[in-house]
């Protein structure tokens, strides 16, 4: 049976194609999703997200969102998501100094500051695996 | 020759305008066509975010979260004002402003602490004109808002309405309805008095899915996720709208100029004719006199 995957941002449909072997991460690790997989609702994390098709595999930065999976669709929905090699290291470890130099007196901050570092080491990683 | 000239004039600086508001139609037809095309792929993602909050519901899941209660009193309001950045689109600011002055007034008549957002040059000049200063002005969304853009608003609001700080948040802006039909509209945003897909009954077999790691988990995420959606649908929406009534105006104005041509020319011909006979007259009664 052919697995189709569907990325979807708010501002475009990025990949709607079929795939054999899925790898995203949720929020507490990576999950891997063959053909035939049983309906799933999933929160996903920061990180990466490939998609093995025909032998080659496709790498993508998904920033947060959901994964449903339902009769051989699997479909990601998120706020965010390029194709891995789009993401520039340098840019991603500016980004991670940034938010860690922020101030955070509050709770609430805290969790905005923490929220951002996490992205960014996301960002970092994937970009890093890219470019070794 | 002096009337004939200056209608010849006159006919030829409205051929001049003819032309401008002809290419400004032309180009407000092409963004409006892109513009189109993002609010169509914008909808592809609400539908699916709509129909994963009915799944979350009829996996028989309480749903309450703290952006779904309404807040004992509202004593701060917030009145964001969608407008363009530029004028010549018939009455598409005037409906928008119209609307957002008088929620404006109401709120203040209820003594709201309102603080005002206005989006758009012409916005934030119309209120100037009344007096009133927005606490928050922005110009950078152009026909092309992007995600990011309304995200790093939309985060804002959610913490100031989770702290306390905003209690109900409200949205004026034109409605998309369909290509010959859109509306202004004030819509209140926050409190989110419903979750949108929450009432609709599944007629076919029930799905038994998987939560990873919980439902509510997942509705943790998708409430806030569903206002944001909805905020960038609001200036999707703005601009679309905008290109339209644009290229309605300008559509409008290249006919009346065409029109008016067609009256000078007629003016003006006639006024050369006039003109010719006269002169014809003279000849004729100066061959005369001397012949006599």
């Amino acid at each position: 049976m052919i697995m189709q995957c569907i990325i979807v941002t708010p501002e475009r449909t990025l990949r709607d194609q079929p795939a054999d072997f899925i790898v995203v991460t949720l929020e507490d690790g990576e999950i891997g999703i063959a053909s035939g997989h049983a309906p799933l609702l999933g929160r996903l994390g920061y990180g990466e997200m490939r998609v093995s098709q025909a032998g080659k595999t496709e790498r993508f930065y998904v920033e947060g969102g959901f994964l449903e999976v339902l009769e051989n669709v699997v479909t990601v929905l998120t706020p965010r998501a390029a194709p891995a090699e789009q993401i520039d290291p340098a840019v991603a470890r500016e980004q991670l100094f940034s938010a860690l130099s922020k101030p955070a007196p509050s709770g609430e901050l805290l969790a905005v500051r923490n929220r951002a570092v996490a992205i960014s080491r996301a960002r970092l990683r994937v970009a890093r695996r890219t470019q070794p | 020759m002096a009337k004939a000239r200056a209608l010849d004039r006159r006919r030829r600086s409205i051929r001049n305008i003819r032309k401008i508001t002809r290419t400004m139609e032309l180009i407000s037809r092409a963004q409006f066509k892109r513009a189109m095309d993002r609010a169509t792929a914008a909808s592809a993602y609400t539908k699916r975010i709509t129909k994963l909050v009915g799944d979350l519901v009829h996996s028989g899941l309480e749903v309450s979260h703290p952006l779904l209660t309404t807040p004992p009193e509202t004593l701060h309001a917030g009145l964001l004002v969608l407008t363009a950045n530029r004028g010549m689109c018939g009455g598409y600011n005037a409906g928008v402003l119209r609307l957002a002055n008088l929620r404006l007034k109401e709120l203040q008549d209820d003594d709201v602490a309102v603080r005002l957002e206005v989006s758009g040059k012409r916005g934030i000049s119309a209120f100037r004109f009344r007096g009133v200063r927005p606490d928050e002005q922005y110009t950078h969304f152009e026909d092309k808002p992007t995600f990011e853009q309304v995200n790093s608003l939309a985060v804002r609001y959610l913490d100031d309405f989770t702290a306390g700080r905003l209690d109900r948040l409200d949205v004026a802006y034109t409605r998309f309805e369909s290509s010959s039909r859109q509306e202004a509209v004030v819509e209140t945003l926050l409190p989110l008095t419903k979750l949108e897909g929450g009432e609709e009954v599944h007629s076919e077999k029930e799905v038994q899915y998987d939560f990873l790691p919980s439902a509510a988990s997942l509705l943790d995420e998708v409430v806030p996720m569903s206002f944001k959606v909805k905020l960038f649908k609001c200036f999707l929406d703005a601009a679309v709208s905008e290109q339209i009534a644009r290229m309605v105006a300008m559509k409008a104005a290249t006919d009346n100029a065409d029109k008016m041509i067609s009256m000078l020319s007629m003016a003006y011909n006639r006024a050369r004719q006039g003109q010719i006979t006269g002169e014809l007259l003279e000849i004729i009664g100066g061959a005369e006199a001397i012949s006599g």
